[in-house]
């Protein structure tokens, strides 16, 4: 390599990568060209009201009917895998360098603070922040409810606890341990509140994407710790409408293009 | 509104006898607001002031991610009753009541170890959270399901919810 290369600053991901994995990171650990990616997609995407739009992508999940999501059901992971795969892929249409994060609701800083600043700030410089509120479309809406996404956050303390994380991970069932998830996933949505406090319009919460990537990594966390689980052929040939795919499809993320890394930076060589 | 429900001491096991303890919630509702319904042992004047202290019998939480009502026109929100066929392919209503797993063991062991009666019960209060987002208002009793169950494994791995 020539002693001339130059690092530039954590661009947000390396040019020509359409074959390269996507590293989705904790929303804490992003740089701010990959926060940056991350907002851009998502305002782009609220600009848009046909279906390459956020709302939706939102919709798919809750309201307008008919309402897709998997909830209490074998469905739960791999379901919303695929949903958040497919927004993923619709998000880097708009911003190629746009990759989803996780909110670790487990963090010291989110046991301190509760939302993030990324997700709770209302403006980024004199713009709105597109990832702190969005506008659910009229036909989502009923009997006169606001237009503007809102939260209720609890306590920062009553969010769930890493022993509470690990001791859901040592559960050796895949079922008994998407059931567990799915509680400590559903009691983010209540300490959330507002929008994302009700199924219906949860979507519509730039955070409720967030969330279920943390959800996802837990997943990919325990695939790790439990790579041979038994999965009965009925749950894994299961569509999941309105996804072109399968639960069996769900399980390599890395099939899928993405994985999970803590931090990630790159260096372009100068010429 | 809290439930109480009393159901009988495992027999013949010891705290010491099984590795996990479950109470299995079946048939629970989920049509109306969101909300975590606490289970306490042997403390039915539970309420939602009592907190999750180790001495009020605090058991474990399960959390219903509400639908916030019915948004179709009439008979949207109806539930199919009656066997599924195996020839029809659609997805489960999406307001088929669920299944919940709150796990107990901590709390069985605590309650077995301090008390021998026969039975002992199982309070469960719904601790609904001000929404002001939410149009279900004013519900009476959100907490709505068909039976629970407690069960005891000395295997932890047997546990899990029962396949169709």
């Amino acid at each position: 390599m020539s002693a001339h290369a130059h690092a530039h600053a954590h661009p947000a991901s390396p040019p020509s990568q359409a074959r390269a994995l996507r590293h989705r990171k904790s929303v804490e650990n992003l740089s701010t060209a990959q926060l940056k990616a991350l907002r851009d997609s998502y305002a782009a995407a609220e600009a848009l009201t046909d279906d390459r739009g956020f709302g939706h992508w939102a919709g798919i999940h809750g309201l307008p009917l008919p309402m897709y999501c998997q909830h209490g059901t074998r469905l739960f992971l791999p379901w919303h895998r695929a949903y958040l795969y497919f927004f993923e892929l619709a998000l880097r249409d708009l911003v190629p360098d746009a990759v989803l994060a996780w909110w670790d609701w487990t963090s010291a800083g989110s046991h301190a603070n509760g939302i993030p600043a990324a997700f709770a700030d209302a403006q980024v410089g004199n713009n709105p922040n597109p990832l702190y509120q969005t506008t659910v479309p009229p036909a989502a809406r009923q009997n006169n409810q606001p237009q503007e996404t809102s939260r209720s956050p609890g306590s920062p303390g009553d969010l769930p606890t890493r022993p509470q994380v690990q001791s859901v991970l040592s559960l050796p069932d895949f079922l008994d341990f998407q059931g567990q998830l799915e509680q400590i996933h559903n009691s983010v949505h209540v300490w959330v509140g507002g929008t994302m406090g009700e199924i219906p319009w949860a979507a519509y919460d730039p955070i409720f994407f967030a969330h279920h990537t943390m959800i996802d990594r837990l997943w990919r966390l325990w695939q790790i710790r439990h790579p041979n689980p038994h999965l009965p052929s009925s749950l894994l040939n299961q569509a999941l409408p309105p996804f072109p795919m399968t639960v069996a499809q769900t399980l390599d993320i890395k099939g899928l293009g993405y994985a999970y890394a803590a931090a990630t930076a790159h260096a372009v060589v100068a010429h | 509104m809290a439930t109480t429900l009393d159901l009988p001491r495992p027999p013949q096991v010891s705290p010491d006898d099984f590795s996990r303890a479950d109470l299995e919630f079946r048939g629970v509702d989920h049509s109306g607001p969101s909300y975590e319904a606490r289970v306490y042992l042997n403390n039915p004047k539970a309420d939602g002031e009592t907190g999750r202290a180790e001495d009020t019998g605090y058991a474990g939480s399960f959390y219903v991610f509400g639908h916030g009502g019915c948004f179709g026109e009439a008979g949207h929100c109806d539930v199919p009753e009656g066997p599924h066929s195996p020839f029809d392919r659609r997805l489960p209503h999406q307001l088929t009541p669920q299944f919940r797993t709150v796990v107990i063991t901590d709390a069985l062991r605590r309650l077995m170890r301090s008390d021998q009666g026969a039975t002992f019960t199982a309070t469960v209060v719904p601790v609904v959270r001000e929404n002001p987002a939410s149009l279900v208002r004013d519900v009476a009793d959100p907490l709505q399901f068909e039976s629970v169950s407690l069960i005891t494994y000395e295997d932890p791995s047997a546990a899990g919810i029962p396949l169709p």
